[in-house]
């Protein structure tokens, strides 16, 4: 009972600090510029619903997806952990009675409802901003994508969070040059980036609606199913691998 | 509850912290001193279970200091000025409660008690990020008091608070030692302490040079060299008078004073006042430049050379 109290009271704190820090302002920015984008960019949109769809989906897939959603992700999974780290206020959890892994564990829980959320929330308004029929389509759609996406890079970025002393900088690098550029690259190389397979998804998905396929030597999505298991298997595999070094490591620059 | 080092050495990559340490730390006071990098922090982190030892074992009764449960056994102020700068003293002092598992009405009273023993119980209610030093030091000390553990581990406590504050910390900590608390308390400066401390380690270089109470260290240190400065008028006369003396083993003549290095204190103490007396030289201050705290941490630095 005292080690639930005591972990609560720590989720509680965490929330409650990532909710009101500079992060939520960071992402605040790229997402008020994606409905900006929308709003402006809607009335050009082709009144035929196929290609309406087409042209939404790929701002989705490589804006959002490929951009936006890392962004979040990066916001709330390193300000976590890495922010305690760099405050060196992370000294004060670790001599408290709570094992290490619950420390991460409530820095997790904590962040996934904030990054879940706003990525959530923003996906469903740009949808509604299209001010179109096939915002509502793309939404029930994607929505898996997405979620599994985010999911995905919060227990990598855990992992980063953990792991590196600047991890804020090496998730943006990561975001920046891993999923952005190698993501979309031709030829299997994207494979090393998460929205290769969010996108796989959301091809998956799509195409009922008439989403249409680049060609294979662009992209050669796999399986939904592949694609929803490596998804999961990250955002699992990441915050295993994060729990035990956390559980582990020594972190000597505290003091 | 004694706190355990059982031949204890920590790396840190091809760096050594602390060498082969063995000592066990019981019930009162214990001062722990040393230079800057000296390896007290490393020390302080290994019984705080921040640091797992590369050889041997700490210890905290029967529990190894590195797991989880023994966090119940120790409260630690560390040697560090960050915060969680958005909250009042109060509530951070009141979040570490919760985070021993405290229900909420425990936790308030545990607060404010602690709050009004090391003195801030009317100023916690101000932000930390506007508090001084002296604040932010008590602050880090109710925190560590917080659930009355048996051992405190205190990291240089009383550096930047003013000397009424050192004043009202020390006999808090006189009256936790009093209660029967094992209590280590790191400085790299001896005085500040020395009249705290029931025992004192000394360390330098990673290793422990010396241990016991400062009496008996001075002891120890009866058959080495002193320095004595005697500031006389008659100076250059007093020099020659001393320079074919057998126990004199050095004299450097200044202005209005003479330093003198000999290698048996107790002789060469009597054979000033026979010189005094025969030969009718005054002397208006007579004082050995080694005899405080800080000379005995010194020579010991030195002999780890």
């Amino acid at each position: 009972m005292r080690l639930l109290r005591a972990w609560s009271t720590l989720l509680w704190l965490s929330f409650r600090r990532l909710l009101w820090s500079g992060s939520t302002l960071m992402v605040m920015l790229p997402l008020a510029a994606c409905l900006l984008f929308i709003v402006t960019w809607r009335k050009h949109l082709p009144g035929d619903s196929f290609a309406a769809f087409n042209i939404f989906s790929q701002f989705l897939m490589l804006v959002f997806a490929s951009f936006v959603v890392p962004i979040c992700a990066v916001a709330y999974a390193t300000s976590g952990i890495g922010g305690d780290r760099e405050d060196r206020t992370l000294l004060f959890l670790l001599i408290r009675p709570v094992p290490r892994p619950l420390i991460l564990l409530a820095k997790y829980v904590a962040t996934l409802p904030l990054a879940v959320g706003i990525v959530m929330t923003a996906f469903y308004v740009y949808c509604l901003s299209v001010n179109h029929e096939i915002g509502w389509d793309a939404y029930k759609l994607y929505m898996p994508a997405i979620f599994y996406m985010t999911i995905a890079y919060i227990g990598l970025f855990h992992f980063f969070a953990v792991t590196f002393r600047h991890s804020t900088i090496i998730a943006l690098i990561y975001s920046l040059f891993m999923e952005l550029l190698l993501g979309n690259m031709p030829g299997i190389v994207k494979r090393v980036a998460i929205n290769y397979y969010g996108r796989s998804l959301m091809y998956a998905a799509g195409s009922p609606l008439g989403l249409e396929r680049p060609s294979p030597e662009w992209f050669e999505p796999i399986s939904a199913a592949a694609a929803t298991l490596t998804l999961i298997g990250i955002a699992a595999g990441g915050l295993l691998i994060a729990l035990v070094v956390f559980q582990r490591r020594e972190y000597t620059d505290l003091t | 509850m004694i706190l355990t080092f059982d031949h204890v050495t920590k790396f840190y990559g091809p760096v050594i912290g602390v060498n082969n340490i063995s000592c066990r730390i019981g019930p009162g006071i214990t001062g722990l001193f040393g230079a800057n990098g000296a390896g007290k922090s490393t020390l302080m982190k290994l019984a705080s279970g921040q640091l797992r030892p590369s050889q041997g074992d700490v210890r905290i009764g029967d529990t190894r200091a590195w797991s989880f449960s023994a966090k119940r056994l120790f409260g630690y102020s560390p040697d560090l000025n960050s915060f969680y700068e958005e909250m009042t003293g109060r509530e951070f002092v009141y979040v570490m409660a919760r985070m021993y598992g405290m229900t909420k009405g425990e936790a308030r009273d545990r607060t404010e008690a602690v709050l009004v023993e090391v003195g801030m119980s009317d100023r916690a209610g101000r932000r930390i990020a506007g508090c001084s030093h002296g604040m932010r030091q008590r602050i880090k000390l109710a925190q560590a008091l917080i659930h009355d553990p048996p051992v405190l581990l205190l990291d240089e406590p009383l550096s930047g608070i003013d000397p009424g504050g050192r004043r009202e910390i020390s006999n808090l900590l006189l009256e936790q030692g009093e209660k029967g608390k094992t209590i280590l308390v790191s400085s790299h400066i001896l005085v500040e302490t020395e009249s705290l401390a029931d025992s004192v380690l000394i360390i330098a270089r990673g290793r422990i040079v010396a241990s016991g109470t400062l009496r008996e260290i001075r002891a120890m240190l009866e058959d080495r060299p002193l320095t004595v400065e005697i500031v006389s008028e008659d100076a250059r006369r007093l020099a020659s008078l001393l320079v074919n003396e057998p126990d004199v083993r050095g004299i450097e003549l200044r202005s209005d004073s003479l330093v003198v290095k000999t290698r048996n204190p107790q002789r060469f103490f009597g054979l000033i006042n026979d010189m005094i007396a025969e030969n009718g030289v005054s002397v208006r201050k007579l004082q050995s430049l080694d005899a405080g705290a800080d000379a005995v941490f010194n020579y010991l630095q030195q002999g780890a050379r």
